[in-house]
C-alpha cells in the first residue's frame, strides 16, 4: 500500500524495518504476534512485566513499543505505568497499546499516559503491521472503537451535541467539526484512505486531524471526560 | 506526602514525626514547637492529643495499592521494617506514670505525701485514659494497619478494661475523698445503674451501626473480588478466546468462541441495562443473534464489529430503526464479505445507524429480486417514520447502509 510507504518514508527510514519491543505477560500471545508480523517489523525485545518492560525499552530504544494494558509488577499501573516511566524517551520511542480490554478506563488511561494509539488484540496481522508503521511515522492510530470512545467522551453526538460543543469554553475540550467528521468515519470502519477520499482531503490531513484529537484526549481537562470514564468504571 | 503517623522514629504516638514528614521539615523543630506550645498553657498537648486521635497510623509515601490490583501485584509493604511491637516509648511512659502514681498513693496513705489530695486521682485519670486511648494507635478498621494487625482481641479487651478500672479508681478518689464508704458504694451503684440505662437505650442504635459497618465492608470485599476476577479473566480467558477466534478455521469453533467472548465482555464491562430501557443494548442483542445464527457465503462465521456512541430509551420509532438495522445486517452477512461493522449514534434529537460490509460493492443491475425486496422493506419502514435510509457503495469496496431518524423530542424528552 502506497500510504504505508509514505509514512515509513516520513519516519526517515524507508528500507529499514521498524524496531519493535513487544510487552505482554502472555507468552502465547507474544509468540503469536511475533509470528504474524511481516518484514516491515523487526522485534528486538520482549518483556512480560512492568519493571522488565521499562528496562528493555530503555536498553533497546525501539521505534515502537507494542504495549499490553494489563501487566503484572511495578506499582500495579500496568501498561500506563510503563508508558509513563518511559515518557522521557519520546519522541524517539512511541507506544501503541494493544489489549483485549473494552473498558473505557483502560483505553483512556493508557492514551493519557502517552500511547499513540489503541488497537484490540483481535486485529488482523496486516492491520497490526500497518498500525505499527503508522505509529513509527509519528501518526496516531485509532480503532473504530477508540473513535467511538472519543465521540462519546467529548459529548460530540448529534446536532445538539455539536451546538453545545461550539459554545463550550476551552479549545482543548472540544472537537472541531472536521475532527468530529473524521472520528465518525473512523468509527464507521473507514480506513484513513477512505476517510480522505470521502472528505476530499489528503491522507496527511486526516493524519493531522487524528493526531490533534489524540492530543486533546491526552491533555483535555474536560470534566465530562473524567466523569464519563468514572461512570464506566468496573468498581 | 500524606499525613500519617509512622511507626518508625516516634517518641509517643508518631504525631511529630508524621507532621515533620508531611511538612518536609526537621522533626526536632516540630517537637520543639509542640513542647513550647505545651508550656504556653498546654495548647501543644491538646493539639497533640487531637492529632493522635484524628491522624491514622501508617507510613507516609507507602499507601496501599488500589484493591483491584492489590492481589495481582502485591506491594512489598509486609517487608517494611519498624513495625515490630516490642517495648514502645508510649507503653513505657504509661507504665512509669502508673508506677509514680502508685508511689504517691502509698506515700499519701502513710501520711507523708504532698498536701494536695487531687494530684493522685487526676494522674490516675490521665493514665487510665492514656491506656484506653492507646487502643486507637493499635488498630484502625480498614486503615493501613497491614503490618501490625497482630494485636489479639484479648490484649485489646484487657487494655480497655484496665483503662476503665484505673480511670474509675481515679474518679472515686477524686469525688469521694471525704465521703463515708457507704455513701461511696451507693453513689457508685447509682452511677453504674445510669450507665447501664444509657447503654440499654443506645444498644439498638449501636448494634445497627456495627451491622451496617460489617455489611459495607463485606460489600467492598465482594466488589474488590469481582474486580480481581475481572482483571484475571480479562487477561487470560478473553485473550485465549480472541486467539481461538482469529486462528481457527472451523466456523462453529469461531462462533462459539465469539459468543463466549461476547457474554464475558458484557458481564465484565457493560452496565447491563435491561434491553427495554436501552436502544444500544437492543442493537447489541440483534448483532449477537446474527453472529450466533448466520453464516457468510464463504462459510465463515460472521464477526460484527459494533461501535456505539450515546444511547436512548427505545420507542416505536427506534423499533423501526432496529428492524431496519437487523435487515441491513442480515443482508451484509448474506451478500457482503467480512468484516461487517455497525456504528450506532444515538442522541435525544436523532438516531443514526451505519452498517458496512466489505463485499464487491453494490451493483443495482445485478441485484437479485429478493435482495431488492429486502432493501425496500428496510428503506420503506424507516421512511414511514419520517426517517431516511440509503444504500451506497464505499469506494474501497463494500456497501454501506445508512439509517437515519430524526426524533420527536417532545414526546419522550425524559431520560
Amino acid at each position: 500500500m502506497s500510504e504505508n510507504n509514505r509514512t515509513a518514508a516520513a519516519a526517515g527510514e524507508p528500507g529499514e524495518p521498524v524496531r519493535v519491543v513487544l510487552v505482554d505477560d502472555h507468552d502465547m500471545f507474544r509468540t503469536g504476534v511475533r509470528a504474524s508480523l511481516d518484514a516491515r517489523i523487526d522485534v528486538v525485545g520482549e518483556a512480560a512485566d512492568v519493571p522488565s518492560a521499562v528496562a528493555v525499552v530503555r536498553r533497546e530504544r525501539p521505534a515502537v513499543v507494542l504495549l499490553d494494558v494489563h501487566l503484572p509488577g511495578g506499582a500495579g499501573g500496568g501498561g500506563a505505568e510503563v508508558a509513563r516511566q518511559c515518557a522521557d524517551l519520546a519522541p524517539g520511542v512511541r507506544f501503541l497499546a494493544l489489549s483485549v480490554s473494552d473498558a473505557a478506563e483502560d483505553v483512556v488511561g493508557v492514551i493519557r499516559a502517552g500511547a499513540r494509539g489503541y488497537v484490540t488484540k483481535s486485529i488482523s496481522p496486516e492491520a497490526l503491521c500497518d498500525a505499527v508503521v503508522r505509529v513509527a511515522g509519528g501518526d496516531a492510530v485509532f480503532s473504530p472503537r477508540l473513535a467511538g470512545f472519543v465521540l462519546d467522551a467529548f459529548g460530540a453526538v448529534g446536532a445538539a451535541g455539536a451546538a453545545e460543543q461550539a459554545a463550550d469554553d476551552d479549545e482543548m475540550d472540544r472537537l472541531t467539526a472536521r475532527e468530529r467528521e473524521v472520528m465518525r468515519l473512523i468509527a464507521r470502519g473507514r480506513s484513513y484512505r477512505e476517510v480522505a477520499g470521502e472528505l476530499f482531503i489528503s491522507i496527511k490531513t486526516v493524519e493531522t486531524h487524528v493526531s490533534a484529537v489524540l492530543r486533546k484526549l491526552q491533555l483535555s481537562s474536560r470534566h465530562e471526560l473524567t466523569r464519563w470514564a468514572a461512570a464506566r468504571r468496573l468498581l | 506526602m500524606r499525613l500519617l503517623r509512622p511507626q518508625r522514629g516516634r517518641w509517643i504516638a508518631g504525631v511529630a514525626a508524621g507532621l515533620a514528614a508531611h511538612l518536609g521539615i526537621d522533626v526536632r523543630i516540630v517537637r520543639a514547637v509542640l513542647a513550647l506550645a505545651t508550656l504556653l498553657g498546654g495548647v501543644g498537648a491538646l493539639a497533640y492529643v487531637f492529632w493522635w486521635v484524628t491522624i491514622p497510623p501508617g507510613t507516609p509515601g507507602r499507601e496501599p495499592a488500589a484493591p483491584a490490583w492489590a492481589r495481582l501485584a502485591r506491594p512489598l509493604t509486609a517487608a517494611e521494617g519498624g513495625t515490630r511491637r516490642g517495648l514502645k516509648v508510649s507503653d513505657v511512659v504509661v507504665a512509669l506514670g502508673l508506677l509514680a502514681v502508685a508511689a504517691l498513693l502509698l506515700a499519701s496513705r502513710l501520711g507523708e505525701g504532698p498536701g494536695q489530695n487531687w494530684v493522685v486521682p487526676v494522674l490516675l485519670l490521665l493514665a487510665g485514659a492514656a491506656l484506653a486511648w492507646s487502643e486507637l494507635d493499635a488498630r484502625r478498621p480498614g486503615g493501613a494497619g497491614h503490618g501490625h494487625g497482630a494485636i489479639t482481641g484479648r490484649v485489646r479487651v484487657a487494655r480497655l478494661a484496665g483503662g476503665i478500672a484505673i480511670t474509675a479508681t481515679g474518679v472515686f478518689l477524686l469525688v469521694g475523698q471525704r465521703a463515708e464508704p457507704v455513701v461511696m458504694v451507693q453513689s457508685a451503684l447509682a452511677a453504674i445503674a445510669v450507665l447501664a440505662g444509657v447503654a440499654l437505650v443506645l444498644a439498638p442504635w449501636w448494634l445497627r451501626l456495627v451491622r451496617e459497618l460489617g455489611d459495607a465492608r463485606a460489600e467492598r470485599e465482594r466488589e474488590s473480588e469481582r474486580a480481581d476476577i475481572a482483571a484475571h479473566l480479562h487477561d487470560s480467558v478473553l485473550q485465549t478466546l480472541a486467539l481461538i477466534r482469529t486462528r481457527s478455521t472451523e466456523p462453529e469453533v469461531v462462533r462459539l468462541a465469539r459468543a463466549q467472548e461476547r457474554d464475558l465482555r458484557s458481564w465484565l464491562y457493560d452496565d447491563r441495562a435491561p434491553a427495554a430501557t436501552s436502544f444500544a443494548v437492543q442493537v447489541k442483542e440483534v448483532v449477537a443473534e446474527i453472529e450466533d445464527t448466520r453464516t457468510h457465503t464463504d462459510g465463515t462465521a460472521p464477526q460484527i464489529e459494533t461501535v456505539v456512541v450515546g444511547d436512548v430509551v427505545p420507542t416505536e420509532e427506534t423499533h423501526a430503526v432496529l428492524a431496519a438495522t437487523r435487515e441491513a445486517l442480515l443482508n451484509a452477512v448474506a451478500h457482503g464479505r467480512p468484516p461487517v461493522s455497525v456504528y450506532l449514534e444515538a442522541s435525544q434529537t436523532e438516531v443514526e445507524v451505519f452498517v458496512r460490509d466489505h463485499g464487491d460493492g453494490f451493483d443495482p443491475d445485478a441485484v437479485s429480486a429478493d435482495r431488492f425486496g429486502v432493501r425496500e422493506s428496510i428503506l420503506g419502514r424507516v421512511r414511514r417514520r419520517g426517517g431516511q435510509a440509503s444504500v451506497r457503495e464505499v469506494p474501497d469496496g463494500g456497501t454501506e447502509v445508512r439509517i437515519y431518524l430524526p426524533r420527536d423530542t417532545r414526546g419522550d424528552g425524559e431520560e
